[in-house]
Order: C-alpha cells, then sequence, then structure tokens
C-alpha cells in the first residue's frame, strides 16, 4: 500500500514537473505527448529469501509505473522536453529529464537507483549500537571467556572446533537476523550551452549516495575470523566544468573535473566474541586455541578513506594536408589524509619503539604521523596520427603515457599490533608503488577490396615499475586483421594477436623475503600470448541472418616455475534472426566457453622450501553454456505475443596434484569449482483495446542453482570463523504481471 | 598452436581470394558524366518518401536546430538529389548512403557530429575494422529509445558483435548491465578514445574509480596490482566467481603468493567446509575473511591489509 501511495505521488510529481513548464509552454505553442505510460501490478512468488533474485532489482509484489515517457516540443521544433520514469517509486527506479533549446542550450537530468543485494537471513551475535558499531552483549562475551579459560586450565588441546561450537551454538540459535546489501542512487546533472557551435560550453555534475552494508572480514586472529556487516554511508560528488572549440580542420575540448569521495562511518568498531576483557601474550594471534586464548575484547577497522581528485584535461585533434592527429593531456592530483587511527584498542599491549623505549600504542598521539598524507599526481600523455595514401593504404602511429606518481612521504613505523592482539617489533615502512606505462603502435591498413580491409600492427607496452621484483617489463605485440563485406550479404571477420612480455635483468627475489624465490606474479612474470577470433555472418535475405564464430585466448607463463602456468579459453557462438513479416521476428542463439587454467604452489613452513615434493598443483577447468531465444508474434493486428528463454550455466572442476612424500603429501580433487546454472522464461500477452490503449499479462520464471566450493557446508561457525550465513543461493521465482500500457 | 596459426593464415588467404574474385564484378552503373546533381529540396523528397519524411520530421535530424545547420534537409546527407528526381527508376542515380564505403558514409555524419563523444573516431578500432555511423545507428528508423541505434539499447547494439561479452554479462558474477542499470557506454566510448579497449578515462583504473571511488585511495599500505591495474585479479564483463574475481581466493592470491607458512598451502577438498582439515582460508571469503583491506589499508596495524 506504502508503495503504490509513494509510486502515485512520484507519477504526480513527474507530471507536474513535465507538465508544468509544458502547461507554460503550451500557451506559447508546445504540444505533448505520452507514449507511453505502463502501468502493472505483479504478484511474485520466491520458494526461497535469497538476494540473488534481487540482487540488482526490484521485482516484489506490488503496483508498479513501469514506465511513463512525456515528450514534447515547441511549435517550430526548435524546444524539446522528454521525461522518463521506470520503476517509479521502487528500489530500480529511473527517471531521466532533457529540455533543450535547438542551437542555444540543452540540460539532462537523470536520477537512477541502483540496488545491490548480497545476502538475506545472515545470523549474526553482533547487534549494531551506533552507525559503525557492532557489540556482543556484554554477559555474552563473559559467559564465553569464562568457559574458555575454564577449558584452558584443564586442557589447552581441548579449545578446538568441536569445543567453541558447543559453546556458541545457543547464542547463534538466539542470534540476530541481519539482512546484506546496499543501494546506490546516483543523481547526474548536465547543462549544454551552444553544443552544436563553434564554441560549446559544458557543466556535468554527479553524485551518488551509496547507504547500505557489505560483508567484511574483521578478524582476531588465524583461528578467530569474524565476518562482519561492513557499514557503508558514502557519498561521491564529481563534478566536471569543460569547453569545446570545433574548427573547419580541428578542435579541442579542455576542462577541469573535482571530485571528492566521503564515508560517513570512516571506522567500524566490534567485540571479540570470545574475550571480554583484553590481553595479551606472543601467541594471542592465534587464540582461542591451545596456543592461547588472549587477545582484544575488542577491534577495529579503518574503512575507506575520504579522499579527492582534482584532473586538468585538454584534448586536440586536427587535419593537415591528408594526415589526421589527436593530443590528449592530463593531470591528476589524488590526495588523501584521513586521520591515522592508534595501532590497536588493546589496553594491555605495550608497544616498543625503535630505540627500545616502550609506549602506549592505544594512543594515537605515539603514532609517527597523524594522518595518512598520502598523494599522487598522475601525468597522461598521448598522441595519434594517420593517414591515407594510394587510395587504399593507412598507416596509423600512436604514443600513450600514464605517469602514476606516488608522492607520499614514507612514514616508518616501529612495529605494528597483529590481529589486535601482540605487538610485532617488526619495522615497517610504507612504500610508494609508483609505475609509468607507455604504449607505442604503428598500423598499417590496406583496403584490399570493396568494404574490405586488412590490418597489421605492432604495439610495445613498457611498464616501468618501483619495489616490484622487476623494474620494468616490456611487451611486444603483433595484430592482424581481416574484415570483409565483400561478398553480397556476406561479413567475415579475422582476428590475430601475439604478446610476447619479458623483463630486462633479474627477477628480485629478496625484495620480498618469505615469498618462495621460484615464485612469479602474474603481472610481472614473463607471459605470450595468442588472442584470435574467426566469425562470419550471413545475411541471405533482408529479413534472416545468422552468424557463426570461434574464438579464443591462450597465456603461457612457460618460465614461471610457481605461480600460473596457463590460463586458455576457447569460446563457440552461432546466432539466427528472423524478422517474419509483419512485425513477427525470431531469434536464438548460444556460446560455449571452455576455459582451463594451471596453477602451481609450493608449501613451506618456516622458510621458503626448496623440496620439489612440497609442490602442488592445480588445473582448473570451467566450461560454460550460454543460450537463448525470443520469438515475437502479432496476431488480427490485436494481439502481440512475446516469448523469450535465456539458459546459463558453468561448470567447474579443480584438479589437484601433489607428488607423495611432501609437506602436503597428497591433494584432492573438488568438482563444484563453481557450479551454476540460471533459467528464465518469460511471456507476454498484449491485447490492444483502441489504437491507444493495450491490456496484457506477462509470467517470468525463473531458477536459480548454485554449488560452489566456498559455500557448500557453510553454517554460523566453522573452523577459526563466525559467519553470516546470509543466503544468496538457490530459488524457484514466479512472478506474474497485469499491465495496461496508454498513450496519448 | 601452430595448428591455430596455420588454420588463422589459411583462412586469411582464403578470404582474400574470394573477396578479390568477387570485387571484380562489383561496379556500378556510374551516372553520365557533366551533369551535376542540385538540390530540389525536402518537400520534394517527402512527395514519394512520405513515411521516411514523416518519421523523420519527429526526430533531431527533422527539427529546428538541425535547419538551423543546413537548409537542404534530407540532401544535406543524401547529397542534390534532382538526377534522382528525373530518374527515379535508375539505380545508380539514388542517392543511398548504405552502398558507400565505411569512410564515406562516416564522412556524412561527421559533417556535424565531429566533436563530443566522436572526437577520437579516426584512427579507433572501430573506425579501423570498417565500421561506419551507420553500423550502429539508424536515423530512419531506429529501435532504441535514445541515440538511434539499430538495437533496442546500447547493450544490445554491441552484443551483436561482441558475442563472449553478451555471455560473460549473464555470469553469476556480473556488473547490472543485463538489468539495464549500467551499459558498455558507460565505461566505453565506441567512437573511440586515447585508452586501449576504447575505455573513457585515461587508464583502467580511472575508470573503475568512477563508481568505486571508495578504492581510490592512495592508501597507506599499497597493494600493487591494484594500484596498477584493477583487472590484474577482476574481469568486468562478469565472472562465475565472487566479486567478478578472475580465479577465486584463495587461488587468485596464490598466483602471486607462495609465501612461507599459509599463503604456499595447499587447500584442496580436504580443506572444505566440513571437511577434516577445514580451512578458513578456503570457505567462504578465505584470504579476505582476514585481510579484508585487501585494496589497500589506512590502518597502522595493517601492512598485510588485516583491517
Amino acid at each position: 500500500m506504502r508503495k503504490t501511495l509513494v509510486t502515485l505521488a512520484c507519477v504526480a510529481a513527474g507530471a507536474w514537473l513535465a507538465w508544468t513548464p509544458a502547461a507554460r509552454a503550451a500557451s506559447e505553442g508546445f504540444s505533448l505527448h505520452l507514449d507511453p505510460a505502463v502501468m502493472e501490478t505483479l504478484w511474485t512468488d520466491v520458494d526461497t529469501h535469497s538476494a540473488k533474485f534481487e540482487e540488482y532489482r526490484d521485482l516484489s509484489s506490488g503496483f508498479r509505473l513501469k514506465k511513463l515517457h512525456i515528450y514534447g516540443e515547441g511549435d517550430k521544433g526548435n524546444r524539446e522536453l522528454d521525461v522518463r520514469l521506470q520503476n517509479v517509486g521502487r528500489a530500480d527506479a529511473r527517471y531521466d529529464l532533457r529540455y533543450g533549446v535547438a542551437g542555444k542550450y540543452s540540460f539532462t537530468l537523470d536520477y537512477n537507483k541502483i540496488p545491490h543485494n548480497f545476502g538475506n537471513d545472515g545470523h549474526t551475535l553482533y547487534t549494531r549500537t551506533g552507525p559503525g558499531t557492532y557489540e556482543i552483549a556484554d554477559p555474552t562475551q563473559l559467559a564465553l571467556q569464562t568457559a574458555i579459560g575454564n577449558q584452558y586450565k584443564i586442557s589447552p588441546a581441548g579449545i578446538n572446533y568441536a569445543f567453541l561450537n558447543r559453546l556458541l551454538t545457543p547464542y547463534l540459535d538466539a542470534a540476530n537476523t541481519v539482512s546484506i546489501g546496499l543501494q546506490r542512487d546516483r543523481t547526474s546533472a548536465r547543462f549544454d550551452l551552444g553544443k552544436m557551435g563553434t564554441l560549446a560550453w559544458g557543466l556535468q555534475y554527479d553524485h551518488e549516495n551509496r547507504v547500505g552494508t557489505r560483508q567484511y572480514g574483521g578478524s582476531f586472529g588465524f583461528s578467530n575470523a569474524t565476518e562482519l556487516e561492513e557499514p557503508i554511508d558514502y557519498r561521491t560528488n564529481t563534478a566536471t566544468l569543460g569547453g569545446e572549440w570545433k574548427g573547419k580542420n580541428g578542435g579541442m575540448s579542455f576542462g577541469y573535473t573535482y571530485s571528492k569521495f566521503e564515508n560517513k562511518i570512516s571506522t567500524m568498531y566490534f567485540d571479540n566474541p570470545f574475550r571480554a576483557t583484553s590481553a595479551t601474550d606472543p601467541s594471542a594471534y592465534t587464540a582461542p586455541g591451545a596456543g592461547s586464548i588472549g587477545g582484544s575484547a575488542i577491534g577495529f577497522a579503518d574503512l575507506a578513506a575520504d579522499n579527492s581528485a582534482n584532473r586538468l584535461f585538454w584534448n586536440g585533434r586536427a587535419k593537415l594536408g591528408g594526415w589526421w592527429m589527436h593530443g590528449n593531456a592530463g593531470v591528476t592530483e589524488l590526495k588523501q589524509d584521513d586521520p591515522l587511527l592508534p595501532y590497536t584498542l588493546n589496553s594491555s599491549i605495550t608497544g616498543i619503539a625503535a630505540n627500545g623505549s616502550t609506549f602506549d600504542p592505544t594512543n594515537p598521539a605515539n603514532l609517527p604521523a597523524n594522518s595518512a598524507d598520502r598523494k599522487v599526481r598522475i601525468t597522461d600523455l598521448a598522441g595519434d596520427a594517420g593517414t591515407r595514401f594510394a587510395d587504399a593504404f593507412g598507416l596509423t602511429f600512436r604514443y600513450k603515457y600514464y605517469d602514476y606518481d606516488d608522492r607520499s612521504r614514507e612514514i616508518d613505523f616501529p612495529g605494528y599490533v597483529r590481529f589486535h592482539a601482540v605487538w610485532e617489533t617488526v619495522p615497517v615502512a610504507t612504500e610508494p608503488f609508483s609505475y609509468k606505462r607507455q604504449d607505442l603502435s604503428g598500423e598499417f591498413s590496406w583496403d584490399f577490396a570493396s568494404r574490405s580491409t586488412f590490418l597489421l600492427g605492432y604495439t610495445r607496452e613498457r611498464w616501468d615499475l618501483t619495489n616490484r621484483a622487476v623494474s620494468r617489463t616490456d611487451e611486444d605485440i603483433l595484430r592482424a586483421s581481416i574484415d570483409t563485406r565483400a561478398i553480397s550479404n556476406v561479413m567475415l571477420r579475422a582476428t590475430y594477436e601475439y604478446g610476447n612480455r619479458t623483463f630486462p635483468g633479474s627477477y628480485d627475489t629478496e625484495l620480498e623475503e618469505t615469498n618462495n624465490p621460484l615464485m612469479r606474479e602474474i603481472d610481472i612474470a614473463e607471459r605470450k600470448y595468442d588472442l584470435w577470433s574467426l566469425e562470419a555472418e550471413f545475411y541471405p535475405t533482408d529479413m534472416i541472418s545468422f552468424s557463426v564464430g570461434v574464438n579464443g585466448r591462450k597465456d603461457d607463463y612457460k618460465k614461471s616455475v610457481l605461480g600460473l602456468q596457463k590460463d586458455d579459453i576457447t569460446r563457440f557462438n552461432a546466432d539466427f534472426d528472423y524478422e517474419i513479416a509483419n512485425g513477427q521476428h525470431l531469434y536464438a542463439f548460444g556460446e560455449y566457453a571452455d576455459r582451463k587454467q594451471d596453477l602451481a604452489g609450493r608449501q613451506s613452513g618456516a622458510t621458503p622450501s626448496t623440496n620439489p615434493a612440497d609442490g602442488w598443483t592445480v588445473h582448473f577447468k570451467e566450461k560454460n553454456t550460454f543460450g537463448g531465444f525470443g520469438w515475437t508474434g502479432k496476431f488480427a493486428k490485436l494481439w502481440t505475443v512475446d516469448v523469450t528463454a535465456r539458459y546459463t550455466k558453468s561448470d567447474g572442476l579443480a584438479d589437484f596434484f601433489s607428488p607423495p612424500g611432501g609437506a602436503p603429501d597428497l591433494a584432492f580433487s573438488f568438482n563444484n569449482y563453481e557450479d551454476y546454472d540460471l533459467t528464465g522464461i518469460g511471456a507476454k500477452v498484449d491485447y490492444a483495446i483502441t489504437p491507444h490503449a493495450s491490456a496484457g499479462v506477462w509470467y517470468l520464471y525463473e531458477k536459480y542453482k548454485i554449488d560452489s566450493f566456498i559455500l557448500q557446508g557453510l553454517a554460523n561457525y566453522l573452523p577459526g570463523a563466525l559467519i553470516l550465513d546470509a543466503n544468496n543461493g538457490d530459488y524457484r521465482a514466479n512472478v506474474v504481471g497485469l499491465r495496461l500500457r496508454l498513450t496519448l | 598452436m601452430r595448428t591455430h596459426r596455420m588454420i588463422l593464415l589459411a583462412a586469411a588467404v582464403a578470404v582474400l581470394a574470394l573477396a578479390r574474385a568477387s570485387a571484380a564484378g562489383a561496379t556500378a552503373a556510374a551516372p553520365a558524366a557533366g551533369t551535376e546533381a542540385t538540390y530540389v529540396g525536402a518537400e520534394t523528397c517527402a512527395e514519394c518518401h512520405d513515411t521516411v519524411a514523416k518519421g523523420l520530421a519527429s526526430s533531431p535530424h527533422g527539427k529546428d536546430g538541425f535547419a538551423k545547420l543546413s537548409a537542404h534537409g534530407c540532401e544535406t546527407c543524401h547529397g542534390p538529389g534532382s538526377r534522382h528526381v528525373e530518374d527515379p527508376d535508375n539505380v545508380a542515380l539514388r542517392p543511398r548512403i548504405d552502398t558507400l564505403d565505411a569512410r564515406a558514409q562516416s564522412a556524412i555524419c561527421q559533417n556535424c557530429h565531429s566533436g563530443g563523444k566522436q572526437f577520437f573516431w579516426h584512427g579507433g578500432r572501430h573506425e579501423q575494422k570498417g565500421l561506419s555511423c551507420l553500423t550502429c545507428h539508424s536515423v530512419h528508423s531506429p529501435k532504441s529509445d535514445t541515440a538511434r541505434l539499430k538495437e533496442s539499447s546500447v547493450a544490445e547494439m554491441c552484443f551483436t558483435c561482441h558475442k563472449d561479452v553478451r555471455a560473460e554479462t549473464w555470469k553469476t558474477s556480473h556488473h547490472p548491465i543485463r538489468e539495464g542499470k549500467i551499459t558498455c557506454t558507460d565505461c566505453h566510448n565506441p567512437h573511440g578514445s586515447e585508452t586501449p579497449k576504447m575505455i573513457i578515462a585515461a587508464s583502467v583504473n580511472d575508470q573503475c574509480y568512477t563508481c568505486h571511488a571508495e578504492k581510490r585511495g592512495p592508501f597507506l599500505w599499497e597493494h600493487p596490482p591494484v594500484r596498477e591495474n584493477c583487472m590484474n585479479c577482476h574481469t568486468p564483463h562478469g565472472s562465475n566467481h565472487l566479486k567478478l574475481q578472475k580465479t577465486s581466493v584463495p587461488y587468485l592470491c596464490q598466483q602471486c603468493h607462495a609465501n612461507t607458512r599459509h599463503p604456499g598451502t595447499l587447500y584442496d577438498a580436504t580443506a572444505l567446509a566440513g571437511q577434516a582439515k577445514a580451512s578458513n582460508r578456503i570457505f567462504n571469503r578465505a584470504c579476505l575473511d582476514c585481510h579484508a583491506s585487501i585494496h589497500g589499508s589506512n590502518s597502522p596495524s595493517s601492512p598485510y591489509f588485516g583491517h
């Protein structure tokens, strides 16, 4: 009922918004049209309360104004108004307004509501007592701490999963129920002056409110990971003022953008389920367990920091003789200067400074800096130029430069508090990770026949890196393609690309002392890839088309002993489309993808293992099938029938191997490496009551099933983890809608 | 691998040969030399093409704004039509745009549409592949509500060629493209840009930050692959894995980390929930249940992205 009233209120507001200037304009010769207004009533039945069903939409039962489109223009056609409202009053509503005077100015406004639901009906011991504060009742904390303490006195080894599970079960049975999700509400407004003229100006403003919760890991130690609801209350504001000049042989555009991100809840505080009072000992990061039952009574998380970005940019284009050219330059400054939280809230911990003196780590005054003081300057430049010669040939040259220069000062910390539990006298320092990327390309094209082009290109991509195991990577990329429509009613495309990434010098394995020296990180490892595709489209008549295609990519990391070894994917697709006659349409399509990935690892103890028997490999297979069809039929000029179906399926396997005798002696595979399928079938029938009104009914059936290794057997408490276990899984849904469509 | 390259080479040769053979006879009847066409006016066009004219009148190209740019109406794009009016049955004299090559088609549109989003059209990937404005847009009979596209929406238009992306948008972890909340042109400019893959912003990361500004940082403790390229870990069109990850954690992390103790440990079927060696490093959010601030952290005690 409330939703219906809100909807009707929004409709009234929208109509007033559109009609008031329009009513005034009507006296000046402005005509308005309604085309269409679509009203629906939905009945929705879902067998589970899975958040997946309404992950990004609102299909709840009730009335909805599905669409309202009002548009109008002045008698001379020089003024235009366009208002579009969708799903009015619902969590996925969208409202658009455009008003303009031809050749002079235009104004657009877009309001887009995007829900994002992660999981329903999770269970948590925590109660949210403040915007960023999650507490467990003191008696519960004390009871759990006492019980664990008593067990520790009897037998430390008895503090295991079974024991903790027994302790927690009664509390979890009475736990709070929470649903995790957030709502993004985005507003975008733009004013353009003189858009089609020689000099145009534009002012764009974007605002986003993002409010809700999402899953967050608030850990107190290896045996005490605690899944929480991270409170989200973000505001992002971005404004761009720009201009553009158009000349006969070129033009330029320029502008300034300012963007500010604010997090209204910058810190999250959360209780430790197993401690009512804070304690510490050298093994407290393993608590609760045989080694320790210490730790902090309260933890905290420094949530996303406020930040800002300022950007100046310029673009230019010109034609000189037979050459065209573009240039682009931009400078961006990123800043983040949030106040720093203390090392810990655990008052039992004593910090140790570099000179051996002690200090209170709960006092932020004892930090080497008060705030983050982070700044980055990004300089981006690009230029390209091209020409055509002898009518059939073309040459293009491009260069792009992107410099991410982290200018933040280094801050040295004498140590840190591990898992809120224990001081680690391990000096750590912040490291600026600056990098530069440069792309230099050349391309040759040849129009070898009518509507046919052969393209040959080469790119050299270079990354200069700081504080990484290599200081630079170079990638040579060769590319060739043929696109032709020379044969009547046939389009053929073939593409091949080869890339080879190398790095000069050696891989610095001392940079990360504890990483195995044989490991090669995926983004800097030596790699070769092949990327290829073949597509053919046929149009035997104006009404029929069909296409077939195959494409794939194969990445080889042959020089990596550990890390990603290969990542191959091959895809096949086929499409059919038939515009039958008189508004009737039939289409069908399908795609099959086969992906294989190989990963190699090695299990180590306190030092990186050199024993090959400690190694392991995993071969991943992912097979994806996707298909659909649709049919629209029109009968007796009054009836319209529309049927659609979509099906997507994933079938994955993780096939492990470990040579016997090492640390992981044997390995065992699992075959639910993200298996899921989604079936959606929709049908719609409309009857034209009059030329301006039609009524109809529609039906949607959806079935979603997931069998994922990360979700199987999930419960609120598992070894070392207190989990929300929110429902994002299987569902079967039926939605029926009655609709009325009007035009005026 | 070699087989793939040979097949592609053979296909390329076959295509070239076929195209050359078919091009030989594809010459249209040329108009007689020495007779210049003149403008006849849009009203004259409408006498025969009344349905088209009526449709155009309700579009931007048929309104006052267009008239301020050109007085020639239909003939602004189609060229002077006097010769066609004199001999309408002569196919060669019909001022059709769809029979022109791609560059010629685009040049017509670019008389007005050369700036704004079309600023970097020349040399862009779509132009190089032989596409023109008319590949995606229809002046006379669009199916979309905005941008005058030949399909009902931006995404449907892009999917006519990018079929693999269509399939990816239907994977379980996806951006809300199929729900209609965002679309391809929120990240890409199909008319061309100075960034690879026609990304609108200066880099992939700058593009992602337009919606995910909380990841922009910079942070006290930085995770280098995050700062360099979001696509080191994520695949934006759709994934079988949570949060658009390319591979599920912990295996995604193990593509870079084989450190001592738990990062390099084997997490196989025995580590799943309910199994003999159930480990919180594989079930639920795995590594991210402890390393929650994986995109970077401001907390002095989080050099390893704990909180």
